[in-house]
């Protein structure tokens, strides 16, 4: 992990395992449903505080705790109009595959790129650590992931251009 | 037939629905009152930063911090003055700052780390500020810090 995102991902780390204590709890609103509070946002009692760790201004993540679920949202960093599109590609390119990943969101919250839900059900048949180091491996390596297509990407446009600019 | 009365949150009107008032204590202070408190914090912790004590800055502004609806000016003086508390200490002085503080005071210095962070207009400069003093106060005081800072409806 390179130092300068230690602090960052350090700070989401603590602050999404003191947000993973889940409990089962059943809509107050209806009887014999029970849904993530955090999505329904039917009573104020049950949400908590929503908390945001920034690393700048075009890289954070927004965590809402509630009591038997949590919403965490991920702002990709993107420098470039190329690494606007790639990561756009590459988010949705997982969200269409949501029910694969478990804990993924069909859609990002507005003002964020990808977001996860985790559910009281989802900390009880996992372990809670390894959700957490999830969530931390998947930030370490999308930024990554992305900066090496962009690569790979300027390479492919380079030798299009020189074949077919090239002199028969 | 207009179908808009469908969308009227009929849930709003129980009568034993819980309001935003009834999450915590309200603030007993007036908010013209706050406001003057915060501003003579502002001053009294310049003087203590000359004197280069930084636990006493940080006291005088976790104690007493204004907190609930109306005091938004309040609010804003004291995220302004800690950020230079923040900015003014040493990296290396971080720990024992932290240690040296009260239980209370490290939940409100943990509140106001996040909400620093989530102001991004200004945390762009010292976002890597925000988030080195994060890392030591969770080590020193625990991820129960945070739980506290999420539970508290009290928010700075």
């Amino acid at each position: 992990m390179s130092n300068v995102l230690r602090p960052y991902l350090g700070a989401v780390r603590s602050t999404l395992t003191a947000a993973l204590t889940l409990e089962n709890f059943s809509s107050q609103v209806v009887e014999r449903h029970n849904k993530p509070e955090v999505e329904a946002a039917g009573s104020k009692e049950v949400l908590l505080n929503p908390l945001i760790i920034s690393r700048n201004e075009n890289e954070r993540v927004l965590i809402e705790p509630s009591i038997n679920s949590i919403r965490l949202s991920i702002k990709i960093k993107q420098a470039d109009e190329i690494e606007r599109i790639l990561c756009h590609k590459f988010t949705r390119f997982m969200m269409q595959r949501a029910e694969s990943f478990i804990v993924l969101r069909r859609k990002p919250v507005p003002g964020y790129d990808i977001s996860f839900l985790i559910t009281n059900t989802h900390s009880e048949t996992m372990l809670k650590h390894k959700i957490v180091d999830f969530i931390i491996q998947f930030m370490e390596e999308v930024d990554r992931e992305i900066s090496e297509m962009k690569l790979s990407l300027n390479a492919r446009a380079r030798i299009v251009a020189e074949s077919y600019l090239l002199a028969v | 037939m207009d179908g808009a009365f469908r969308k009227i949150d009929i849930d709003a009107f129980d009568e034993d629905i819980i309001q935003e008032s009834e999450l915590y204590e309200a603030d007993p202070r007036d908010p013209a009152q706050v406001l003057e408190e915060a501003r003579a914090r502002q001053s009294s912790v310049r003087g203590f930063l000359s004197k280069n004590d930084v636990v006493g800055a940080l006291t005088t502004v976790l104690e007493n911090a204004p907190y609930g609806p109306n005091v938004e000016d309040a609010k804003t003086i004291s995220l302004q003055t800690l950020l230079s508390i923040l900015n003014n200490t040493k990296s290396t002085e971080i720990s024992n700052v932290v240690k040296s503080l009260s239980m209370d005071c490290q939940d409100t210095l943990m509140k106001y780390l996040y909400k620093g962070m989530a102001m991004s207009a200004w945390a762009d400069s010292n976002a890597s500020v925000l988030l080195s003093w994060h890392e030591k106060l969770t080590e020193i005081a625990g991820t129960g810090c945070i739980v506290r800072t999420m539970t508290d409806r009290r928010t700075v």
